[in-house]
């Protein structure tokens, strides 16, 4: 098996990395593929808290790399399926305690029992972007409506045009219908103007999110969910399938839900 | 006017234009302006100005410029009449015609200018793509983006006052022109001003620039 390596990454930070990585990686392992997810934000992990599978961190990716432990040994299988292993970022530590190629020694060495690799970077474009940019075999830019962080992940794909030759996509998180329409957002077609590069999702803002990140449940295992569904889109997407994008558009109100919004304007 | 003053304008690079008599107080600004540019003016094509009265001076000029391990590709002046230096004098009437004759350099670029980028060329400057906020772009003559421009251009770079900047939408938050250099309006930009598709022109009028439709300053010029 030849797995590949699947960098997530912003530039800018709190625009949906970590939650991003974790409902990819579920979902990919959902649909039958072998996942393993590498936290890189070293010093400032969450990306266990979000897969809830905090309790369960023995050894971390810093052990690996120096040699405490054998691989193995690090990998933390989810609760849920049976495909998906997490590698947990040290927090005693900083983005220092591994190199780029020590980083890319271990997905070479994944890469012979997985399918996917998933590296969620840290943000920034620093030594962690980085160890997470250089085994990456396809990037996946994050990003939010607002335009620091349509420049900074701008800034990223300029980085990776001018050294690298990589497949880049990006995915657009947190569009919020009711902004777009009053003209105070930017809206898909707005940020895909200014980064010119293959959309693979639009992701809408959800509220249910924080309550997923604090019980450790990622919205693509709830069914209800909008950036669940938007999630499992992605997958698709990546898996190949040619999946239309969806209509992200204002969530329909009953007149009682009207009249309190008009006040509430 | 400066005693000793560093131009670009001409097509033979830089220019280094002496407006004092004495060659002791010659001496001495120059010693200044080479405290804090020497290195510079080591990896450029020079030429020196001189005017009427101090253009008897040249080959003093030089030899100390040389002795700094500045080398000067030609002398400009008025009149040649009077002028000895043992490199090549042109007069100031002559450059113009000798600017045209220059085959003009045009420089490509392919693509999105991305925010960190930075593009220098000589000459004119093409960018085909949006040229993206916080990117730079210096050219020494004109500066043409079929595309977006957010970040910064400089046309003229070096001193060429009669640079034009155009692009389909000239939205960056400074323009900088030769010499001059203008700021965006303080007025918070909506996004809706950033859809805007009209073709623009920036250059410099009566020391001042000007921002104009493209149309609108085609009809100016002529």
């Amino acid at each position: 098996m030849s797995g590949k390596v699947l960098t997530i990454t912003s530039g800018k930070g709190g625009v949906g990395k970590s939650t991003s990585s974790a409902n990819i990686a579920l979902g990919l392992a959902l649909s039958g593929k072998k996942v393993v997810t590498i936290d890189l934000d070293i010093g400032l992990r969450n990306l266990d808290m979000i897969l809830g599978l905090e309790n369960r961190i023995v050894y971390d990716v810093v052990n690996i790399v120096e040699k405490v432990c054998k691989l193995n040994q690090a990998l933390i299988k989810d609760k849920r399926t049976d495909n998906m292993f997490l590698i947990a970022a040290a927090q005693t530590r900083d983005k220092s305690a591994v190199s780029a190629q020590q980083i890319t020694n271990l997905t070479n060495d994944l890469k012979k029992d997985f399918d996917y690799i998933i590296l969620d970077s840290p943000a920034g474009i620093e030594s962690g972007f980085k160890n997470a940019m250089t085994p990456a075999d396809e990037v996946i830019i994050i990003t939010t409506p607002e335009i620091s962080a349509v420049r900074d992940a701008d800034r990223v794909i300029g980085i990776l045009e001018a050294n690298t030759k990589k497949d880049v996509s990006l995915i657009i998180n947190r569009i919020n219908p009711r902004l777009v329409k009053k003209g105070d957002m930017m809206s898909k077609d707005d940020v895909l103007q200014v980064l010119s590069i293959p959309l693979i999702g639009v992701v809408p803002e959800d509220d249910n999110i924080v309550s997923y990140t604090n019980i450790g449940e990622p919205s693509i295992l709830h069914k209800e969910s909008d950036s669940g569904l938007a999630y499992k889109n992605i997958v698709k997407r990546i898996l190949g399938e040619d999946i239309s994008f969806m209509e992200i558009t204002e969530e329909k109100k009953g007149f009682l839900q009207s009249i309190i919004n008009f006040f509430k304007e | 006017m400066e005693k000793v003053a560093i131009k670009g304008k001409n097509f033979l690079g830089f220019e280094l234009e002496i407006n004092i008599d004495k060659i002791d107080e010659i001496k001495k600004e120059l010693e200044l302006v080479l405290a804090s540019s020497s290195h510079f003016l080591q990896n450029t094509l020079l030429t020196l100005k001189l005017n009427e009265t101090n253009k008897i001076l040249s080959n003093d000029i030089l030899k100390f410029l040389k002795d700094k391990n500045i080398y000067i590709n030609a002398v400009v002046v008025a009149d040649k009449k009077g002028c000895n230096a043992d490199i090549p004098v042109i007069e100031t009437k002559n450059m113009h015609l000798l600017a045209e004759k220059q085959d003009k350099q045009i420089a490509t670029y392919r693509g999105n200018v991305r925010n960190g980028q930075t593009i220098r060329a000589d000459g004119d400057l093409v960018i085909t793509g949006n040229v993206n906020s916080n990117s730079y772009i210096y050219a020494t003559g004109n500066i043409f983006v079929l595309g977006k421009l957010n970040g910064i251009p400089h046309a003229g770079y070096g001193g060429n006052n009669d640079a034009i900047i155009f692009a389909f939408a000239l939205n960056p938050p400074q323009i900088r022109i030769g010499d001059f250099i203008t700021r965006s309006p303080e007025e918070g930009v909506s996004l809706r001003n950033i859809k805007g598709v009209l073709p623009e022109v920036a250059y410099i009028n009566d020391n001042n620039i000007m921002i104009n439709t493209y149309e609108e300053w085609l009809r100016l010029k002529d």
